[in-house]
């Protein structure tokens, strides 16, 4: 097992993270979206008002593209467990199981039964119940998500399980596994992301529009809309779901907390480094800038709290990774602070009615939006990596949790044709989202794109 | 208790057959029942907004098969690997295919989708059937309770066999004839004009063409494992299973006759349930059968969660069905109804 190319484990890995992060670009945005969705509908059964049916229509229709690649992209997610990593399904499915067709029957069954209805049953289903299509989708896919960082959450902090006689998991207490206190944060944490990257599409394609003169009304409405809720979102993923973050991190996995800082030694006072890269060869950190004391701080609620170092933990539970998580989680939070400022300027604008004749700032609005999908998915590689080596931590390790029978060409092989798979897929998803978004909000402007803007 | 599991397994695959079965069917049938680019649509109008809640029965099945039988879906999947991911492939290219194909009305644009589509439903109606074969005929499992399968060694059926041999295939060959049959039978339910009318002639066609099918793929069945017949004959549950067989077949022959498509195409359904169920009541309590030395089978008693686990996944599974029977009579009502040529009734496309 020397090189990573000779280890089953490194193989199936690539295979599940590579497939995982392609698939959850979709689900933040459907997440994040939904409540956009709702919430227009609920405005307009209020109000009356069509501009808001449009939006609803709009939006629903980019919603439901992001929907069925969920989907496709979905259901290998869920082979996977059984056939790259029957190890750890043979150990854990009887815990993990449970999350796992919960998601199924409650979450993808409601979820599935609407989508069609809020997409194409508008003049079937009458305002009223069009409004509760857009609500049970939406709740469908935020329970999704619960299930599933419900399963994350049990590998990250088991709680509920009991080792049975035969040294396998089983369930001893259904509540306390599904009322995880690591969920409950990851939960909030994740949700108010994922929000983050739906305000951002929203007010990005708000920022087009205006920038090219076409759909004025509802350029405006994207445009408010989503950096308002951009703005409480990416202050809620900072403060206090992301501190609460760290703090369980913290106490549940010091070890992976003294990583993600690249801290090698303990000490009080501990430092938050702004710049510097880890040095795992020499234990330090190269050229670090550090604020003194904020570590501490956050981590433990004082700035005299000590904070272990990774020289105090054997090193076979030290994050295999530590470059790459250290970089992923700084990456995330610089990214994370880039998204209040960016929506703190744009709410004040706002709030001075110059949102839509900011040009500088519309850029920069239209430009934004692929960043919360790389911070969501930076996010995820902190979680993932952070874990390592455990599968389930503390319990199961991830070098024991692969399918012995499968063969790392085989797994090459399919992960290859995942590659080429998902590339087109991908093509496809932006060349059909390119053109919806071109065609844009049916609200009787005539302008499109390619054209010039009326005078 | 792990009875009962077996038993809600079972009924999560064979709904998930029957309700995908009729797309995969449906798809086979595309370029022979629907010819004109507007016929195509309406093929595709009829099955479109649901396939996706289809699909999720798979997925439904395959977490409760996590939950409940943790040790058979390891070593199932495992030693599926490659035709497993042929599967998901296939149901990933079909998705695709009903999904963009519509986007774009372009004759070049939906003839490729359609071609797609043709041919991922083709292969998922062969592999599935491919899938049923193995189950029936075993695998080779070893001591440990792990194998590793070729996709085709000697082509015979004992001993280190391989994912296709002449009983497979022969059973691939019965499914996609049963599912193009049940495909026609809901397209002739669901769409008028044309395309109905070539529809429920293939169905007659394809029907007719399963019983000697039929009588062929149970008495190989007999040759590869003798012991099945006798063990289900004592079996009160796959007497059940034939007693449903034989009043489906009648159902849907007086349905095909008086062109009573409803009661045709529910008739359809209920004989596949029945197929598989006694099958599956066949089979029992062995889930994974060794071609190697019978007493390395998994039996569903090995495989099993703690008593403490499959007790607590009790308690909810039930409520998640209700909730999901509501959806279905939603669903139901909502799309009940035909696939207009001219007009698009259900809002598709």
């Amino acid at each position: 097992m020397d090189s990573p190319f000779s280890d089953p484990a490194f193989w199936s890995r690539l295979q599940f993270g590579f497939t995982l992060t392609y698939h959850y670009l979709f689900p933040q945005l459907t997440m994040g979206l939904a409540w956009f969705i709702v919430f227009w509908k609920w405005r307009a059964l209020q109000t009356g008002d069509e501009k808001y049916n449009q939006a609803v229509r709009f939006w629903a229709k980019i919603f439901g593209l992001n929907f069925s690649v969920g989907v496709v992209t979905g259901i290998p997610m869920e082979f996977q467990f059984g056939t790259n990593w029957a190890g750890f399904t043979r150990y854990s499915g009887a815990v993990i199981g449970q999350t796992l067709a919960m998601e199924g029957m409650f979450a993808f069954f409601l979820e599935s039964a609407f989508i069609g209805a809020l997409i194409w049953g508008e003049k079937r289903l009458g305002p009223r119940y069009h409004f509760l299509a857009a609500l049970g989708v939406a709740t469908g896919s935020w329970l999704s998500g619960y299930f599933i960082l419900v399963t994350n959450s049990f590998m990250q902090h088991p709680v509920g399980y009991r080792i049975e006689a035969d040294g396998l998991l089983g369930i001893s207490s259904l509540s306390a596994y599904l009322l995880n206190p690591w969920a409950m944060v990851q939960f909030v944490h994740n949700q108010t992301a994922a929000v983050v990257t739906g305000s951002f599409v929203v007010s990005a394609v708000g920022a087009f529009y205006t920038l090219r003169g076409v759909h004025a009304t509802q350029a405006l409405l994207y445009l408010r809309a989503g950096t308002l809720v951009a703005l409480i979102a990416s202050l809620l993923v900072a403060f206090p779901t992301g501190d609460q973050q760290a703090k369980a991190v913290g106490n549940d996995q010091p070890v992976t907390l003294a990583a993600m800082e690249g801290k090698f030694q303990g000490g009080s006072m501990a430092g938050v480094s702004m710049i510097g890269q880890p040095n795992v060869k020499e234990r330090r950190l190269d050229n670090p800038i550090e604020v003194p004391g904020a570590l501490s701080f956050l981590a433990y609620g004082t700035f005299e709290s000590y904070v272990h170092g990774l020289d105090e933990f054997p090193e076979d539970t030290w994050p295999d990774n530590i470059e790459l998580l250290y970089y992923s989680f700084h990456l995330m939070i610089t990214l994370g602070t880039l998204f209040i400022l960016i929506m703190g300027y744009a709410t004040f604008e706002n709030w001075r009615g110059k949102l839509s004749t900011n040009r500088a700032l519309l850029w920069v609005l239209m430009l934004a939006f692929p960043f919360p999908y790389i911070a969501n998915t930076l996010g995820w590689m902190t979680a993932e990596l952070g874990r390592q080596p455990w599968l389930i931590y503390g319990l199961f390790r991830t070098r024991d949790g692969y399918s012995k029978v499968v063969s790392n060409g085989d797994t090459v092989f399919t992960l290859i044709g995942f590659t080429g798979l998902y590339f087109v897929l991908g093509l496809l998803f932006l060349f059909l989202v390119g053109r919806e978004i071109a065609h844009g909000p049916d609200d009787g402007d005539e302008n499109k794109l390619g054209q010039e803007p009326a005078v | 208790m792990i009875a009962i599991w077996y038993v809600v397994v079972s009924f999560m695959l064979i709904t998930y057959v029957v309700l995908d079965g009729r797309n995969f069917g449906a798809g086979m049938l595309h370029w022979f029942v629907a010819r004109t680019p507007q016929e195509r649509r309406q093929v595709v109008a009829a099955i479109g907004p649901l396939w996706s809640w289809h699909e999720v029965w798979l997925v439904g099945f395959g977490g409760t098969l996590m939950a409940v039988f943790p040790r058979l879906l390891a070593s199932a999947f495992a030693g599926y690997y490659l035709a497993l991911f042929l599967v998901l492939w296939c149901l990933l290219l079909r998705g695709m295919a009903l999904e963009v194909g519509g986007h774009i009305n372009d004759k070049l644009w939906q003839g490729f989708w359609d071609f797609v589509f043709v041919v991922s439903s083709f292969l998922l109606a062969l592999l599935f059937g491919v899938a049923v074969g193995n189950l029936a005929r075993g695998v080779p499992v070893g001591a440990d309770g792990t194998f590793s399968m070729a996709f085709f060694t000697h082509f015979k059926v004992k001993g280190d066999v391989g994912l296709l041999d002449w009983y497979t295939m022969s059973v691939g060959f019965f499914s996609v004839v049963l599912l193009a049959a049940h495909g026609a039978n809901y397209l002739t339910l669901k769409t008028e004009g044309p395309v109905h009318d070539r529809s429920s002639a293939w169905a007659k066609r394809l029907w007719f063409a399963t019983v000697p099918l039929f009588v062929i793929v149970s008495f190989e069945t007999w040759k590869v494992r003798p012991e099945l017949v006798a063990h289900s004959l004592q079996n009160p549950a796959s007497w059940l299973g034939l007693i449903v067989i034989l009043a489906s077949a009648v159902a849907m022959v007086l349905g095909l006759k008086k062109w009573n498509e409803k009661r045709a195409f529910l008739g359809g359904n209920f004989l596949i349930v029945g197929l598989l169920a006694t099958g599956a009541a066949a089979i029992f309590p062995v889930m994974l059968f060794s071609t190697i030395a019978p007493e390395f089978s998994l039996t569903a008693y090995q495989v099993a969660s703690s008593p403490n686990s499959l007790f607590l996944a009790a308690f909810w599974w039930p409520m998640a069905l209700i909730m999901a029977a509501g959806y279905f009579i939603f669903i139901s009502r909502r799309y009940a109804g035909k696939v207009s040529v001219k007009r698009d009734t259900q809002g598709f496309y």
